[in-house]
């Protein structure tokens, strides 16, 4: 988005337009979406807080900022609901931890983009990523498939870009690592894919 | 960006939301968006409190010139016109 054509619809919703709202829903919602459903691994998680995201906007368009980036403000407004998600997941697992112990069924699920994935590579990416933790598959959504910058990403996730750089170079290894690993046992991994250089 | 880890990342297919739901939500945050700039732009506004005060000032003003009016058409219909 340019970044004028951006200026003009945040003065536009700080005015309360709503036609500059569904400007920016069409330009973000399947970027916003597609970011939640992979960190979260799960569509009716991923739906409640793009949900809430867009809520977030509208309670404070009147008190965006005449610059604001509405792509880092989006993103970072969808991570830490996720994050605060995250937390209140912690607390029902610690409370529940012991009825776990007891269930019959293994409660480990592929992620939806899993059981989509077209093609065997693929699906192996997705699983890799979905089995990172969570702090460095953000940065390598953010970065490699939401395409942001690294200074934007930082933003987002609330650290330096250096200690964003850090993180994504070891979130990279640790993709590769598993892809390498996971081909040994079956498709090849794609050429060259070792530890790459951070962009 | 040419590296082929970060070539696949990128094309990842993306996902999309329930239509239904995604509609519902739009068509919600549209609504909300208008409510609260209507909200805004009211009470941007003279209060109602001001308002009614300024009605009741503007009342009492006609109605003395009224009352004067009336006071001295009858005193020139009792004493008549010099």
């Amino acid at each position: 988005m340019e970044r004028d054509t951006e200026l003009a619809l945040v003065e536009r919703l700080r005015r309360g337009d709503p036609n500059a709202f569904d400007d920016v829903y069409a330009a973000f919602n399947t970027r916003l979406f597609t970011f939640l459903v992979r960190l979260s691994r799960r569509r009716d998680v991923a739906e409640d807080l793009l949900e809430e995201t867009w809520l977030r906007l509208v309670k404070h368009a009147q008190r965006l900022g005449a610059d604001t980036r509405l792509g880092p403000w989006l993103f970072t407004v969808a991570r830490n609901l996720h994050v605060s998600y995250l937390r209140s997941r912690m607390l029902e697992d610690s409370a529940a931890s012991s009825l776990i112990a007891l269930w019959p069924f293994s409660l480990e699920r592929s992620s939806p983009f899993e059981a989509a994935a077209a093609s065997e590579l693929e699906r192996r990416i997705e699983r890799a990523l979905a089995a990172m933790p969570a702090a460095s598959r953000e940065v390598l959504l953010l970065v490699a498939v939401a395409g942001m910058d690294h200074s934007d990403a930082a933003d987002v996730c609330g650290i330096t870009p250096e200690a964003l750089r850090q993180r994504l170079h070891r979130a990279r290894e640790t993709l590769s690592k598993v892809l390498e690993r996971d081909a040994e046992g079956g498709v090849p991994a794609p050429g060259g894919m070792r530890s790459c250089p951070i962009r | 960006m040419s590296d082929p880890l970060t070539r696949l990342l990128a094309e990842l297919p993306v996902a999309e939301p329930d239509p239904a739901r995604a509609e519902r939500t739009r068509m919600g945050c549209r609504a909300l968006l208008a409510q609260r700039a209507a909200r805004a732009s009211a009470s941007r506004g003279p209060s109602s409190g001001r308002r009614t005060v300024q009605v009741w000032q503007l009342l009492i003003a006609v109605l003395g010139v009224a009352y004067l009016t009336e006071v001295i058409v009858q005193a020139l219909s009792v004493y008549g016109t010099p």
